[in-house]
């Protein structure tokens, strides 16, 4: 029986090597679609400790005045001012390590965050002081709050608190609230699964894969360049809120229908559809035909 | 025991299909033509079969399409998702919507196979028409559309243009976010047709963009017309391909005027049968592994709303391509703008398919060749329709590639506007480059052929009674161009001064 079924491993060899190609392929990229999971988000207040603060401006004068200047006035370079960016700018980027820039003519990408948790604190304690300190400029936006997610998917918890701005006591937000949120406000950078662009002039789009709900909240408040800023006017703390837990959702979406390759949209799909779809049966078909 | 009752059996099938015959034939007559059918023979070239792979995936379009059907709702009317008895997709519940895409959302999330047969569908369309662009290069390249099979090359790529427009119709059809922006840009480019734009768009969109009909016409368009067509066409292909019989390369016993290879009954049947069977495994697998166009990730169109990195399907992304890499220049005549869009969107492929479809005269012209072939050419052997060919390949890769070009520039981290300036110039300069390459190949291949090493001393080693050795068969074959005994003669002489040397 297995003789007869090696002597005709010829006729076997284009199925078999659709399935053998087909697993690999699929383990593959199963073992790749796994991998981009989110932080979770957690709420930061700033501190008003004045040991914090003083241990900020220490952490400041080594690793920022260099650029951003004595007390953040602003610096010989093109670093800007930060008397007035708040909190929510200075742990923003801090925590996403787009700061302190090795070369400030480059774009602020994501990288490891150069200071750790209790630094990044005494960081944002000190900028968040800073008019207080300098005497000049208003305060900036602090750290915002994000509203909780509603438990049922309608929202009935949440859907009478249009006036709500805070985002908390009753003010909670729906899936569906970001989704056309993300889809009006962001999508059109960001890409609709929140997998990034290109800008002009190399400016890059950076994925949202890795952004935490904070980050993400934060983003929006200080639009980080080349990000327009979208202020309390624009969006208000109920829809960011929104957003930002959309944004979270997008990590791990719930993704009937198999492996996910669709956050790059359609070329990658005809990628696949060429190499693993008409590539097997090309195969099939040159074990079936001759050569001559 | 056994070889009797196997005997037995033998011979009721052989009754029953005799019994069946013979009705059959005593209604239409038909055993004559049957057994002609039968007994038709196909060439066995692994690359005649790629155009099964297309017709195979077509069957299974046809198939899944039919099913979607049962589920879709071509209906542009405004609803709200709304939780309801079965899966409901959370991040969208509350949110306006069009019927279609609901429906759409339903066939992924309630319908039971919906989400595989969407895409299992989606699938065999790429897979489809990477089979029909295979197998239209691969007539273009061995000049199977040479006398007398032009009728065939024209129907083939009027069937090419359709399968093209019947994939974007269907990728428009869920109108969810890609969909909708897919169909604003066609909506753009027919507008932008010189003085008549206006109005053509305003009679297929019943009105004003984006309109509430469109969708319905669309999926009419979709479901009936292009596939009525499309299937007419294929008839009409492989009725013409079965009449003329097919071409083979030339090879050892094989002639302009006879076919070797497999009869339809057992081999080509039992062939065909199996490899249907492979595609639609393939494509199945795909279908149930790998995720395809996630419409409740894109979300429901509303046209003030866009994602970055929407392109088409890859099959018409070269005229996606087009419209992104040509230039911002303005044209007038008469007082009027015509519009930008116009010249990639319907010009460029206008011209492009003009020369397709006259490419048998200038092949005619070319070689000056007005026999009837049934044996195929070797591409190295027409070094300048290869390169032409490969030139065409150039310049649509490069177009297609244009559509990737923010996805591109952001996975490469290269500045946008040089991709778009480096494919700008690639399209005009990549299919000279491509050309050139690929005629002085061809000649080198040639040269390669021509040289002795091809050309062993071939046949069999027989040793004689006295205890002699010869060869039996071909003896050194005379080499293919005056070149190869040139080249043999010059290696003999070479020898010779050697020995002589020594």
């Amino acid at each position: 029986m297995i003789a007869a079924l090696l002597r005709r491993r010829r006729v076997l060899a284009g199925p078999l090597a659709v399935v053998a190609v087909a697993v690999v392929v699929g383990s593959v990229l199963f073992m790749a679609g796994g991998a981009a999971h989110g932080q979770t988000g957690q709420s930061l207040l700033v501190s008003t400790n004045s040991s914090d603060i003083l241990a900020g401006q220490t952490l400041y004068d080594t690793h920022c005045e260099s650029c951003h200047g004595y007390e953040g006035k602003g610096g010989v370079t093109s670093a800007p001012a930060l008397v007035s960016v708040g909190a929510a700018a200075a742990d923003f980027y801090l925590t996403t390590g787009r700061m302190p820039l090795n070369n400030p003519a480059n774009q602020a990408l994501r990288h490891h965050p150069y200071f750790d948790r209790t630094q990044i604190r005494q960081l944002d304690a000190y900028i968040a002081a800073l008019p207080g300190i300098t005497g000049d400029g208003p305060p900036g936006p602090a750290i915002p709050t994000v509203a909780p997610l509603c438990s049922s998917p309608s929202g009935s918890g949440g859907s009478g608190g249009s006036g709500n701005r805070s985002g908390s006591g009753s003010g909670c937000v729906t899936l569906s609230e970001g989704e056309s949120g993300f889809a009006l406000n962001c999508a059109e950078c960001h890409q609709a699964a929140g997998s990034g662009g290109m800008l002009s002039k190399g400016n890059v789009i950076p994925t949202l894969r890795n952004a935490n709900i904070t980050q993400v909240a934060e983003a929006m408040r200080v639009g980080p360049k080349p990000m327009p800023v979208f202020g309390p006017k624009e969006i208000s703390n109920k829809e960011m809120s929104a957003i930002a837990h959309y944004v979270e959702y997008l990590h791990q979406p719930a993704s009937p229908g198999g492996l996910r390759i669709s956050g790059f949209g359609p070329i990658a799909e005809g990628f696949v559809g060429i190499v693993f779809g008409f590539g097997i049966l090309l195969f099939a078909v040159r074990m079936i035909g001759t050569r001559g | 025991m056994s070889t009797t009752q196997e005997r037995a059996d033998t011979q009721k099938r052989f009754t029953l299909a005799k019994k069946g015959f013979d009705e059959a034939d005593d209604r239409f007559a038909s055993s004559r033509w049957f057994v002609s059918v039968l007994d038709k023979i196909f060439p066995d070239h692994w690359s005649f079969m790629v155009g099964e792979i297309a017709l195979d995936s077509l069957i299974l379009l046809i198939l899944t399409g039919v099913y979607l059907t049962f589920f879709f709702i071509p209906n542009s009317r405004d609803v709200v998702y709304a939780p309801t008895a079965g899966h409901v997709y959370a991040p969208l519940v509350g949110q306006h919507m069009s019927e279609a895409y609901q429906s759409v959302l339903n066939i992924s999330f309630n319908v039971r196979f919906g989400l595989l047969m969407r895409q299992a569908h989606h699938w065999a369309a790429l897979v489809f028409l990477a089979a029909v662009v295979f197998h239209l290069c691969r007539i273009f390249f061995t000049g199977a559309f040479r006398k007398p099979r032009e009728t065939n090359w024209i129907i083939g790529l009027t069937l090419w243009m359709i399968v093209m427009l019947e994939g974007f119709t269907g990728y428009s059809l869920p109108d969810d976010l890609l969909s909708g922006t897919g169909i604003r840009v066609i909506y753009s480019v027919l507008e932008g047709i010189p003085f008549v734009g206006t109005w053509i768009t305003y009679d297929l969109w019943g009105g004003r963009y984006p309109g509430t009909t469109f969708i319905t016409r669309l999926f009419i368009v979709h479901e009936f017309i292009f596939p009525a067509l499309i299937v007419g066409l294929l008839s009409a292909h492989l009725m013409i391909l079965w009449r003329q019989k097919h071409t083979d390369f030339p090879g050892p016993g094989k002639t302009e005027t006879n076919i070797r290879g497999s009869r339809v009954w057992p081999q080509y049947a039992m062939k065909a049968g199996g490899l249907a069977m492979i595609v639609s495994g393939v494509i199945f697998a795909l279908a149930g592994l790998v995720q395809i166009n996630p419409v409740w990730i894109y979300g429901p169109y509303t046209p003030y709303t866009v994602s970055t990195g929407s392109t088409p399907d890859w099959y018409v992304a070269w005229l996606d391509g087009a419209v992104r890499l040509w230039p911002h220049w303005e044209f007038r005549s008469f007082g009027h703008e015509i519009a930008n869009p116009f010249f990639p969107g319907l010009l460029i492929p206008g011209v492009v398919f003009t020369l397709m479809y006259l490419w048998p005269v200038v092949d005619r012209k070319i070689y000056n060749d007005h026999e009837r072939h049934n044996l195929l050419d070797r591409p190295r052997d027409k070094p300048f329709r290869t390169g032409v060919g490969v030139a065409a390949i150039v310049f649509f890769a490069d177009l297609t590639l244009a559509t990737g070009d923010d996805i591109l520039s952001n996975n490469l981290h290269i500045p946008f506007e040089r991709i778009l300036e480096v494919l700008q110039y690639g399209v005009v300069i990549g299919p000279v480059a491509g050309f050139l390459i690929a005629y002085k190949a061809c000649k080198a291949l040639q040269r390669t052929d021509a040289h002795p090493i091809r050309h062993p001393v071939g046949g069999m080693i027989v040793r004689a009674a006295d205890g002699s050795y010869h060869t039996l068969g071909e003896a050194h074959a005379p080499h293919a161009g005056e070149d190869g005994y040139v080249e043999v003669e010059k290696a003999e002489e070479h020898a010779e001064e050697h020995a002589e040397g020594r």
